[in-house]
């Protein structure tokens, strides 16, 4: 029935190749060079991009030398078509390979050579005619190849020889060879047409066998009607099945050897097996090998667009009009505070949004807060740590004799004056850039530098650097005129990104980049940017070329190389030297880094020498070479450097990036010109601009057209103090994030923040003086638990639990054991010694009495202690801490050593300063809670202090301290176990 | 965020009421559908076959031809035929020669070289899946990709999607406890919450004194505790009352509660002393051991009866494991490690009515090349391996899938990580599409967009 068939079909079959119309673009133009043969080294005839190929073994005037190899199991990059991978996975190698053309004739030629690895990369040379056309050709990684050539040459003596020859131990291995007649330029590779406009017996062919082929075996997966389109490629449409899906398109038209449906279908290779359970029959695979020779007629052009042809034509349909309406891209506007009923309460303008929008509801605002709360919220807010009774005791004085907002302010000055400010507020900040102190990559490799960020960035804190200046200098700190060591500190930033893997030669730097752009959306436009890198995004008008047009930015930069399994040494950090110095610091750094390189290796070869050689004179001067290279690789480690930042520099060729087909680097599809973010302006970098283009982009970001930095970061500073932002998603406004509760207030804070000179701490100023922040934890009655459930309008004060530092800190800070000094550097171990791999990674967890914000973060696991408490999350943005509530943190609070420890000094220091019980009991009260204890409170303390005594005695043979120690260990631990010890009213 | 498929269902009595240190109040604010327990037992939509799973990991590629894949090709191997070899299996090497025999096992006849011996006998149980399939080479990523299902990026682990999916009977212990006495590859990452709330973290328990950390009362006075507890209980029962019952704030006292508890009753897990002679040695255990893959299994088999949802056990470590590029031999002694306690575990759960319901899968994360690498070993081979399953569910005494003469590709019913997944969580009663965690915007699940059930291994 099959055979009958195709031959009913056959004449219409012969008329289109015949006609030539499937190669419509094979004409040569002329001047043109002229196909004239193509040899496949160690495989057979076939035919690629419309040329026929020979077989090595049976191709006249052809000699080949060299050892024959093939593994058509080895996954190629970048990804070819069936035919030309198969060609390029059987070759001919050795260290000398010849190949020889015979009875050439006379004339002009040029030679592409096929080169490829199958595992480690080689060096070899390639001549022509004996003469030198490319020296010291790298292969790559496995998986590699390349095309190389044209050189031009001439037919001598009626031969062409091509030639490979390497030094010691390495090895050519070369798949293919194409030869071309004339020097004239060679056309591209014409792509096919597909049948589009078949014949009734095609159509019948199509309906008949196809259809049924396809519905029956691939459509389950694979058709935008079952609502699967696995790996993005549905089949149960033309367009869909031309325009393929992740790994390109399924068919080549006439050519089903180059098809990917074929070839998986066939079961050819096995990187891709279809049906994946299940293989079809041979005739069902001839059916289809024949559909696609004939050009793969197919009248499914009315039916569903796959996805992505549906993205294609959705991109040209984003509604430019529409997006620009979306809530957080309106332009900064100063709203005027509304006005209010009850007059008397607001203090500022805040206090007018939200005093409004209550009344709106028929709620009332909550009563202030007692004086003794406030201090203590203010001084977590501010600075991570409670306040000391003395402290207190100003405050409460001020509150009376000055008034509260007075008292408010004086103790605002206070504390944003204190270091302690820039080491909480900087922590907000590490936590939205993903702050680590590690690489992440699969050996997790210490960064020894990064701490000099972190410095930065609470330094920039405490000197109330203006956000624009703190934006500015992280995206581009080292290109700003007379630029300061500090500012180039602050691009390490850009380099902290996350590192993958444990190669080199194929590290895949499109990770990193993405890692990049998504924190810089996520960070200061409040933009989920990288959802753009595969497709459109699916919401928010980003574009795939959005993408590209900052990737180009990032591609153009340099960051520094941390050190990963198989290349262990930090190179490209930044010299901190003044910028006339550069220069010479970075060839000084270079030239160091190339010594150490050569003597590393020298010292690796002789130690393999050692190692094999027998004993003798042969072995002694080896060895004795041996201790001469390890003695100079100490010397040059010992001998002082320019202290360096782990930050970004300029690259080395500054370019556009092209588009990666479905997020894939080895399918590069269009340019596209560095520029910013459509819906944010687009504008471009100018065409004679020299470098990356991050300073454009920081003043992209920053122009006063862009109304998001503002909004964002007025919306990080509200969650800082509230808990929970005005929105709640901070990193996300977009549609997939959450609307403002209160959107004028919103926009008022961000033209403030942005009008008055970008000050941080001007914003903690006027959001801790409104009343609104004054307002008690206790809401004013039932119909707010009703109405207003989150405390989302604010009726009244959200109760917060302290974060995972501030816990710990004030654990140490009560046991008078907190290390109040900056955190300086991590105790890594030096770099010489590191050998650091994924079965031996980085992993470290350094004791420190410091603030928990010096604490060592590793990118690839989280410190004990922050892990059990929700501290950050160090392998991607934290937007918001989570707080979960667990017994394992209970455990933590029943038994850990520090718990215990720090309970035992904080005993210590009371029994020794307090004479009394009340007065310990008050003071114990005091520094836990920031209040002296109620009398009911004071006579159970002592009650349990009594009872502890009665048990304590019982156990005997005690000194009689010991035992009022003891009790009073018990009663510490069980007040710094209390809700009112975490939480912040 | 929850999917709508699961249905809450009240907090277990005996957990919320009844203790002298638990408020009223406390109870009465957690009792019904409170978002402050993310823990409380769900009903799946599917039906459910097995209610819990223990999840055995081999680190550094288990070699699949010389264990549960047998290939006559490769005994013929001549010393000149040429496969996949090497380190990271992209070169053409000498084929190497399995070097164990293989016998049938049990009344199917499932065919096991002579490493498993004691395993061999529990083939009627097991379903061995030949066709396993991984995307890396490399032992980090492809270790991260079968617990995670991301071969670059950190993600929650299955033993956390399973927490937040089901939730946990047993509110004393853990929902996922992971028995690992060294990091094994990609560390913590693999027994991660990531992005799922911390309630779903693995808690890593180590063989040794004090298994959990934090575990045990500092202080050895009898009833200190105790004291401490009523006297903090009462103190925060007063500002709870104070403040409206903030359910924030019951939901910590509870966790005191449980964290008590805890001490005593995950410790009593540990205590192995009431185990039978006969039990002892079916896992191959001597009488106070506290440690070695016996310990892991049988402490295994405790926490599964106290209703932990996932357990899983690390076989070896990032350092030392099963990676044998130098000598195939080496697999003896990794095998020896683990084949009498595992089979031990699979008979003493089948005894005990336990199997029925529970989960029990063996894998590593990729398997070795057919072709040499070194002189004697065998190098990483991810494109396939051997897997197996048995109880709560499975077909028993079946294998599922081929691989090629020489078991270097899969060449029938290819299970990828993704399937693998799937097929764990359709057993489970959650359908892996609609078990989804919306962060960063965007709706992520465990078989990220992949995924397939493997429906001929349902019994």
């Amino acid at each position: 029935m099959i055979q009958y068939l195709l031959r009913l079909l056959q004449p219409a079959l012969a008329g289109v190749l015949l006609g030539g119309c499937l190669f419509p673009g094979a004409a040569a133009a002329d001047g043109d060079a002229v196909f004239h043969r193509a040899i496949n080294l160690n495989g057979p005839a076939l035919s690629i991009g419309g040329h026929d190929w020979e077989g090595s073994a049976s191709a006249p005037n052809f000699e080949a030398k060299g050892r024959t190899f093939e593994n058509q199991d080895v996954p190629l990059v970048p990804q070819t078509s069936p035919a030309r991978s198969r060609m390029i996975r059987s070759s001919v190698w050795g260290p000398e390979v010849d190949l020889t053309l015979k009875q050439v004739p006379a004339g002009r030629y040029q030679v592409f050579v096929y080169i490829w690895e199958d595992n480690r990369s080689e060096s070899f040379h390639l001549l022509v005619n004996d003469r030198l056309v490319q020296p010291m050709v790298q292969s790559g990684n496995a998986g590699a190849w390349k095309k190389l050539g044209p050189w031009h040459c001439e037919s001598q003596n009626g031969q062409i020889k091509i030639s490979a020859r390497s030094d010691e131990n390495g090895a050519a291995n070369l798949s293919g060879l194409e030869v071309w007649l004339g020097d004239g330029p060679v056309p591209p590779e014409p792509a096919p047409a597909f049948a589009d406009n078949p014949t009734p017996e095609q159509l019948a062919f199509f309906e008949s066998k196809i259809r049924p082929l396809l519905a029956e075996n691939c459509y389950g997966c694979h058709s935008t009607q079952s609502g699967k389109t696995k790996n993005g490629l549905s089949l149960d449409s033309r367009q869909g099945i031309r325009l393929g899906g992740d790994r390109g398109p399924a068919l080549v038209s006439g050519a089903p050897d180059e098809s990917l449906l074929i070839s998986a279908v066939r079961h050819s290779s096995q990187e891709l097996t279809m049906p994946p359970r299940k293989k079809l029959a041979p005739e069902e695979i001839a059916l289809l090998e024949e559909w696609v020779k004939m050009g793969a007629p197919d009248p499914r052009i009315r039916e569903a667009l796959s996805p992505a042809a549906a993205a294609a034509t959705a991109r040209q349909g984003v509604d430019w009009e529409k997006a620009r309406t979306w809530w957080s891209f309106q332009p900064l506007t100063q709203p005027p505070p509304p006005a209010v009923r009850d007059t008397a309460w607001p203090e500022n303008g805040i206090d007018h949004f939200i005093l409004s929008r209550l009344e709106s509801e028929g709620l009332a605002p909550a009563a202030d807060a007692v004086p003794e709360v406030l201090i203590r919220r203010l001084t977590y807010d501010l600075t991570g740590l409670p306040p000391s009774p003395a402290e207190v005791d100003v405050f409460t004085e001020s509150a009376v004799t000055k008034g509260l907002t007075a008292a408010i302010r004086e103790a605002a000055d206070r504390v944003l004056a204190s270091p302690a400010y820039g080491e909480a507020w900087g922590r907000h900040w590490l936590d939205v850039v993903r702050y680590a102190d590690t690489a992440g990559d699969n050996s997790d490799f210490p960064i020894p530098q990064m701490r000099l960020y972190r410095d930065w960035v609470i330094a920039a804190f405490n000197r109330d650097l203006p956000y624009d200046e703190f934006v500015r200098e992280q995206l581009a700190g080292d290109l700003l005129p007379q630029r300061t060591n500090d500012q180039l500190t602050a691009t390490g930033y850009l380099a902290n990104a996350r590192r993958f893997g444990s190669r080199v030669d194929d590290y895949p730097i499109h990770l990193t980049i993405e890692d990049t752009i998504d924190n810089f959306g996520r960070a200061f436009l409040g933009l989920t940017i990288n959802c753009a890198r595969c497709h459109d995004h699916k919401f928010d008008p980003i574009t795939t070329a959005d993408y590209y047009a900052l990737y180009g930015i990032f591609s153009s930069t340099r960051y520094p190389w941390p050190g990963i399994e198989l290349d262990q040494r930090q190179r490209d950090l930044v010299p901190l030297v003044p910028q006339d110095q550069m220069a010479a610091a970075l060839t000084a750094s270079h030239k160091r880094a190339e010594e150490m390189h050569r003597l590393e290796k020298e010292e690796k070869r002789l130690a393999e020498t050692v190692k094999d050689a027998a004993d003798g004179p042969d072995k002694d001067a080896s060895q004795q070479k041996l201790e001469a290279a390890r003695k100079a690789i100490k010397e040059l480690a010992a001998q002082p450097t320019v202290p360096r930042a782990y930050a970004v520099s300029e690259g080395p060729n500054p370019a556009d990036a092209p588009i990666q087909l479905r997020g894939d680097p080895t399918k590069p599809g269009p340019m596209v010109r560095r520029r910013f973010l459509t819906i944010l302006g687009g504008a471009e970098l100018p065409p004679d601009a020299a470098g990356s283009g991050r300073a454009k982009l920081a003043e992209w970001v920053l122009a006063p057209s862009n109304p998001l930095p503002a909004k964002v970061m007025a919306n990080r500073i509200w969650q800082g103090h509230f808990g929970k932002g005005l929105v709640a998603t901070p990193n996300d406004f977009g549609k997939q994030g959450r609307a403002p509760t209160h959107p004028a207030l919103l926009d008022w804070l961000a033209s403030r923040f942005a009008g008055q000179g970008w000050s941080v701490k001007e914003m903690h100023r006027l959001i801790v003086t409104s009343r609104t922040w004054r307002q008690s934890s206790l809401p004013r009655g039932p119909e707010a638990h009703e109405k207003d459930p989150g405390q989302a309008l604010l009726s009244s004060f959200p109760r917060q639990r302290l974060s995972a530092e501030a816990i710990r800190d004030t654990l140490l800070a009560l046991g008078g054991s907190l290390d109040r000094s900056p955190g300086g550097q991590h105790p890594f171990p030096p770099q010489e010694e590191w050998n650091y791999t994924q079965h031996h990674p980085f992993k470290a967890v350094y004791p420190t009495d410091k603030r928990s914000v010096y604490l060592m973060t590793q990118r690839m696991q989280r410190h004990p202690f922050l892990a059990i408490f929700d501290g950050a999350d160090p392998s991607t943005s934290t937007a918001r801490r989570a707080t979960s509530t667990t017994p394992l943190q209970a455990l933590f609070l029943l038994n850990d050593p520090l718990v215990h420890e720090q309970a035992a000094k904080f005993t210590d220091r009371l029994l020794t300063s307090v004479p009394e019980e009340p007065g310990r009991i008050r003071a114990a009260w005091r520094e836990l809670f920031a209040r002296p204890p109620d009398t009911g409170e004071l006579e159970s303390a002592r009650a349990f202090l009594n009872s502890l005594r009665a048990k304590l005695a019982t156990t005997g043979g005690k000194p009689p301290g010991t035992v009022e120690a003891e009790a009073w260990q018990s009663l510490v631990r069980a007040l710094l176990r209390l809700n009112e010890f975490v939480y912040l009213d | 965020m929850r999917p709508r498929s699961f249905n809450r269902r009240a907090v277990l009595r005996s957990l919320a009421g009844g203790s002298l240190l638990m408020p009223g109040l406390v109870s009465q604010l957690l009792a019904e559908d409170s978002p402050a327990d993310p823990l409380a037992p769900r009903v799946t939509e599917l039906p459910a076959p097995a209610k819990r799973v223990i999840f055995i990991f081999s680190n550094g590629g288990v070699s699949h031809m010389d264990t549960f894949d047998p290939k006559p090709k490769l005994f013929a191997a001549d010393g000149k035929t040429m496969g996949i070899g090497g380190g990271l299996s992209n070169q053409q090497r000498v084929l190497l020669r399995p070097g164990w025999q293989f016998k049938p096992g049990g009344k199917c006849g499932t065919p096991v070289s002579d490493l498993f011996p004691h395993l061999r006998g529990c083939m009627d149980d097991i379903c061995v899946i030949r066709s396993m399939k991984s995307d890396d080479n490399e032992h980090y990523n492809a270790t991260l990709g079968l617990h995670c299902g991301s071969f670059f990026f950190s993600r929650p682990s299955i033993g956390s999607w399973i927490s937040y999916g089901l939730g946990t009977s047993n509110r004393n212990l853990p929902s996922f406890v992971v028995l690992a006495a060294a990091s094994p590859y990609a560390g913590t990452q693999i027994f991660n919450n990531d992005f799922l709330p911390a309630y779903h973290q693995g808690v890593r328990v180590m063989p040794g004194h004090e298994p959990i950390t934090d575990l045990d009362p500092r202080s050895t006075l009898e009833g200190l505790q105790k004291m401490e507890m009523d006297f903090s209980g009462a103190l925060n029962a007063r500002h709870l009352k104070a403040r409206g019952g903030d359910t924030d704030l019951a939901a910590r006292i509870r966790s005191f509660e449980t964290a008590f508890h805890m001490q005593s009753e995950a410790r009593e897990v540990f205590e192995l002393e009431k185990e039978t002679d006969e039990t002892l040695e079916l896992y191959g255990m001597k009488r106070g051991q506290t440690e070695g893959f016996g310990w892991q299994c049988l402490v295994a088999r405790r926490l599964a009866e106290r209703g932990v949802r996932f357990i899983e056990l690390v076989d070896g470590s990032s350092s030392h494991n099963w990676d044998q590029h130098g000598d195939m031999a080496e697999h003896a002694k990794h095998a020896e490690y683990i084949d009498q306690p595992v089979a031990g575990l699979l008979k003493d759960l089948k005894r005990r009515g336990m199997l029925d319901d529970t989960l029990v899968v063996w894998t590593t994360e990729f398997g070795r090349t057919p072709g040499v690498d070194g002189t004697k070993g065998r190098g990483h081979h991810s494109a396939c391996f051997s897997s197996w399953m048995a109880g709560g569910g499975v077909k028993g005494g079946i294998t599922y899938g081929e691989t090629d003469e020489i078991g270097a590709a899969v060449v029938e019913n290819r299970v990828h990580v993704h399937d693998f997944h799937a097929t764990i969580l359709h057993l489970l009663g959650i359908d892996h599409e609609r078990l989804t965690y919306r962060h960063g915007g965007r709706d992520y699940r465990l078989t990220d967009v992949s995924g397939n059930v493997v429906g001929d291994i349902l019994s």
